[in-house]
């Protein structure tokens, strides 16, 4: 420890030097942090560039996990990065040293000392976080996330209340990616004013559905009441009972008057009560908190000065996880009983909402987000190219990745990463005219098992993947491995610079797309993102844009050899061989499968956490129920994370 | 329904147990007619096939008065603003046209041949049938020798008229077909090691339950599956030779009988022969032919509503009826027969397509007959029960027609 302060101090000390030098204040740090976020992360906390941890002082190109270093900078290793070094360097690195990768620069000097002070503090170990420690000034129920139900949670939890049968039609909010999921974009959205028409126009037509005269007698808890006080009571049943499923926990009492306040005195008429009844279904259809899933902490009794995220917020997160729906009447029952606090409680509620049929419409809508399957939506391809794509093709192609990765790791419970390796699937009638197989089958779908003549090795190779990230027309190695790097390895990759010159790329008519590339690589600013992006594309050329097999591109034989981070592979199975034995890839699931349920990226307090799931992961042959579960019953699971600024002021209602 | 099963379940063993050395299979995706178009673009306008252009547009209240109607009747059944013109009823009265005002399209004969301009060209396509090169017509290529007396016939009318795959009636039929009303496919299996060169060759033409499937460009996809559905009656079966992958029949079919994209949808052909060529796209192209009877062409056009039919295709059925008695070609019953069949072309193309047994389990390898297996099927005029003797007679009574129908309304002088 000793030693690590030391450290600290003579960098911060080559930063000071710098900041007497340049006119930047020394507490200019966060400014720098700023900067790096924006300009330097994308590529330096990826395997795109060496990692800047230590960089400062350090010896030039002498990162010894990171293979890709250009031959210009290897030519000046026997140079250190001063600040003095860094300052000239990132002004105009291609200037300083021609022929180097780096393509981002910092012109303005302040800039430069800022991030410089900032790579200083890079390196040294973070103050210890401590999860558990105290939350100071919070003493009642608090707020700390609110995430907009999406359009499968929203449909999945009117058919579990209402029925089946109840039509949901609207068109719903578009959703938003951040961090490679749309849970953790939810979790930032608001609603716009013609959004929330929407909601309540679909609020009015489900509640005149769910009181329908044919439906009546099951949604409404009495009959005809012959009195007043019999009226109230079932009004009050009613109005607690759809508002605590709704709302996924019990209604304030000012909540659930507001909503009585709708239903007239029983002598105004039958009619008059039941449309009463509709009208408070429908404010409680519209109300923002069954919109939002809003979860919230309280002060934890056996912990004192400590917030713990309450029962009901429990019962979400894990409702939504495992069935990608609200809570049902059990969890709720534990919820409010309070065995979600106490292991045995919560082991067995998740137990039982794994071992639920239901468990594999939650993992669908786990890796509908995590694949970014809401792209077949607005998929299009030219159909002078892809004569054979059309909807039903790209809705089938959609379902047929979900298919494979419910049927490979729930009902077989397989190792995760066979998805990279394994042959086995489900087609149906136009999957299989796509892949020119016959289908035998008189059913809808079929399990299939490819041959091996065909390539289709893995997830990689099915349609789905493989038209997804591709462009109209062609097919798009790049894509396709910026797109697998982020998915799998959450290794997102920087946008382009903006004065790319695309046109060699675009002509499709020339040659092969490994050749194309060729070209664009030319370019330097171009080639440390592409030279990790493309590889796992340029295996996978065997199949064209919609993901059709060839073996020609332009009357040329396609290369599908490739190389990434010194090993080389070919093809298809090449690729899914090196990704099953990837380390990033379960890794990234964890931190996926965790993402997704709280919408939020894991913080360094969860690091630990992290990477006790990823060992359980790979010590239970890395199976996805298992890790789930596991992640699920632990207490860091439901780790609360108070939003800055929160305090008395969003203190939630005790009551509720 | 006992003997049904079994019927299907030996024709599954033959297939299951007899496989062919080779085996491609086909859907259909367009069949028409084989008619040559002569002109360089339009329908009606006149060419090397129909010199004065189509069938002329039909004066009807000319032909009415020549029936014996009045001018006024005839200006009264033609005018537009009367009930009698409504599509619904389809100017029942045009039917009864005939001597004594007998209904023309079940008794053509009661009225005088009105004319059919026909094909004055000496290009035609389709298959020799009678192995005649002196007779028939040229081929585009210079075959001699063509049989396509259906075409002599009707390639004048403007239904039949057009360029390949924009023929009016063409499109109409093979629009349905594209869309899902039926699908035919086409299996082809050797005994030799070329595919493309094959002396012990058979081609079965059979039906499928499971649709044609559109791609994104609008145009039938290949590739899909299609379980073969066993039909009583269509099915054909050659016994062929492919000759640089052009197949051909080695003997014709006594009879074979294909979904016909018309009206009257039974295609029956005697003596069929086909020659479809394995193109490099994979698809295959060419023709199936025969001797086809003439009178369920006359009947297919009546039965689809003559009066509509004559309004909207500028002929007058009974012309039809004259043209194809006059021009029959075959007779089954031998040579001093009466010809009740008429030498006929079908163009035909077909995609690469994945033929299955019919429980789907495996591709059918082998051609045999599926007719025994087959449920009892009755082939419905698309019309039946709608139609009676080519018109659509009013339920209600109102807009009666026939031969003692009262044309002019009293008050008719003052409209």
């Amino acid at each position: 420890m000793k030693q690590v302060r030391y450290k600290l101090r003579q960098r911060l000390a080559f930063g000071l030097t710098l900041a007497c030098a340049l006119p930047v204040a020394a507490d200019s740090v966060d400014k720098g942090a700023e900067i790096y976020r924006s300009a330097c992360k994308g590529c330096h906390e990826v395997s795109i560039a060496p990692s800047l941890e230590g960089v400062v002082g350090r010896r030039v190109a002498s990162v010894t996990n990171f293979a890709d270093y250009s031959e210009a900078l290897q030519a000046n290793s026997d140079k250190h990065w001063t600040p003095e070094e860094l300052n000239r360097f990132l002004e105009a690195p291609r200037d300083y040293i021609p022929g180097t990768l780096m393509m981002q620069t910092v012109p303005d000097p302040q800039e430069r000392a800022a991030l410089i002070a900032y790579l200083t503090t890079l390196g040294t170990e973070p103050a210890a976080l401590d999860i558990t420690a105290p939350v100071s000034g919070i003493d009642q129920p608090v707020t700390v996330a609110v995430r907009r139900l999406n359009e499968s949670q929203y449909r999945n939890t009117i058919s579990d209340i209402f029925g089946a049968d109840i039509e949901v039609k609207a068109r719903f909010e578009p959703e938003r990616r951040e961090e490679g999921l749309q849970a953790v974009g939810n979790s930032d959205l608001s609603m716009t004013s013609a959004g929330f028409e929407q909601y309540f126009g679909l609020a009015q037509r489900i509640a005149a559905q769910a009181l329908d005269e044919t439906r009546r007698e099951t949604t409404v808890p009495c009959s005809v009441p012959a009195n007043e006080a019999a009226a109230r009571a079932c009004a009050a049943d009613f109005v607690n009972g759809y508002g605590e499923q709704l709302f996924r926990r019990p209604l304030s009492e000012q909540e659930r008057n507001s909503r009585l306040a709708l239903v007239p005195e029983v002598s105004a008429g039958e009619d008059a009560f039941h449309q009463g009844l509709e009208l408070a279904l429908t404010s409680l259809l519209a109300a923002p908190e069954f919109l939002f899933r809003v979860e919230t902490a309280e002060p934890d009794p056996d912990n004192e000065g400590h917030l713990r995220l309450d029962g009901y917020s429990r019962a979400a997160r894990l409702s939504f996880l495992f069935w990608n729906t609200a809570p049902d009447e059990e969890l709720l029952r534990a919820a409010a009983s309070g065995e979600l606090f106490n292991a045995a409680g919560l082991e067995n509620q998740v137990q039982r909402l794994a071992g639920s049929p239901r468990f594999e419409q939650g993992v669908r809508a786990f890796f509908y987000d995590l694949m970014q399957l809401d792209g077949f939506d607005n998929l299009i391809k030219d159909p002078e190219i892809y004569p054979k794509f059309n909807q039903v093709v790209a809705d089938s192609s959609r379902e047929q990745m979900l298919k494979t990765l419910v049927g490979l790791l729930v009902t077989d419970d397989r190792d995760y990463r066979d998805i990279f390796v394994s042959n086995d699937t489900y087609i149906n009638r136009s999957l299989a005219a796509v892949y020119k197989v016959p289908y035998t089958s008189d059913a809808d779908w079929t399990e299939y098992t490819f041959p091996d003549e065909l390539e289709r090795t893995g997830l990689l190779s099915q349609i789905g993947f493989l038209s997804l990230f591709a462009h109209p027309g062609t097919s798009s190695p790049t894509r396709r491995g910026i797109k697998l790097h982020e998915i799998f390895m959450c290794e997102p990759t920087p946008d382009p610079p903006a004065d790319v010159d695309f046109s060699k790329v675009k002509d499709s008519k020339a040659g092969t797309v490994r050749g194309r590339l060729l070209d664009h690589m030319e370019n330097t600013g171009c080639v440390a993102c592409h030279r990790r992006s493309d590889p796992p594309g340029l295996a996978l050329e065997h199949f064209d844009g919609l993901g059709q097999l060839r073996k020609f591109e332009n009357g040329q034989l396609i290369d599908v050899s490739a190389t990434l981070n010194g090993a080389d592979f070919v093809g298809a199975s090449g690729l899914g061989e090196l990704l099953h034995d990837d380390e990033r890839i379960p890794a990234c699931l964890v931190r996926n499968v965790y993402a997704y349920s709280a919408g939020r990226v894991p913080d360094e307090a969860l690091s630990p956490f992290l990477s006790s799931s990823v060992a359980a992961f790979a010590e239970d042959g890395y199976r996805l129920p298992g890790l789930m579960q596991r992640m699920a019953v632990s207490e860091d699971f439901f780790h609360v994370v108070v939003p800055s600024g929160a305090g008395a002021s969003d203190q939630v209602a005790a009551s509720q | 329904m006992k003997r049904q099963y079994l019927g299907l379940a030996a024709a599954l063993v033959l297939t299951n147990t007899a496989h062919a050395e080779w085996q491609k299979s086909y859907v259909i995706e367009w069949n028409e007619p084989a008619m040559y178009y002569g002109a360089d673009t339009g329908v009606i306008d006149p060419g090397t096939d129909c010199p004065a252009g189509t069938n002329p547009e039909i004066d009807w209240i000319d032909v009415l008065v020549r029936a014996g109607y009045s001018l006024e009747e005839a200006q009264w059944l033609r005018n537009p603003a009367n009930p009698t013109r409504s599509p619904r009823h389809g100017q029942n009265q045009m039917a009864f046209r005939g001597k004594d005002r007998a209904n023309v399209y079940t008794h053509p004969e009661t009225y005088p041949d009105p004319g059919l301009t026909e094909v004055s060209g000496a290009i035609g396509e389709g298959l020799n049938l009678d192995s005649n090169s002196s007779t028939g017509f040229t081929s585009p290529t210079g075959e001699k020798g063509i049989d396509n007396t259906f075409y002599k016939t009707l390639g004048c009318w403007k239904t039949y008229r057009g360029p390949h795959r924009l023929s009016g009636g063409a499109l109409t039929f093979n629009d349905a077909m594209r869309n899902g009303a039926w699908t035919m496919v086409v299996v082809v299996t050797g005994e030799g090691d070329d595919p493309r060169n094959d002396e012990d060759v058979s081609v079965g033409i059979y039906m499928s339950d499971d649709k044609l499937v559109k791609g994104g460009d609008g145009e039938v996809s290949p590739d899909y599956s299609f379980r073969l559905k066993p039909h009583r009656v269509y099915e054909g079966i050659f016994s062929a030779r492919t000759i640089d992958g052009v197949i051909s029949t080695r003997e014709p079919s006594e009879k074979v009988v294909l979904r016909e994209p018309a009206f009257n949808q039974e295609l029956e052909l005697l003596q069929a022969q086909l020659r479809l060529t394995m193109q490099d796209d994979g698809s295959l192209q060419g023709y199936v032919a025969g001797y086809r009877p003439w009178m369920p062409i006359y009947t297919g056009w009546v039965d689809a509503r003559g009066p509509v039919i004559e309004s909207l295709t500028w002929v007058e059925l009974p012309s039809v009826y004259y043209a194809l008695k006059r021009n029959a070609d075959y007779s089954p019953a031998g040579a001093n027969g009466e010809n009740t069949h008429i030498s006929y072309a079908l163009r035909v193309s077909a995609l690469p397509a994945f033929v299955m047994t019919p429980d789907a389990s495996q591709e059918v390898s082998q051609v045999v007959s599926y007719r025994d297996s087959a449920p009892e099927e009755v082939v419905r005029n698309p019309f039946a029960g709608l139609v009676v003797n080519g018109i659509v007679p009013d339920r209600s009574g109102k807009y009666y027609a026939g031969p003692d129908a009262v044309i002019l309304p009293p008050d008719a002088a003052t409209q």
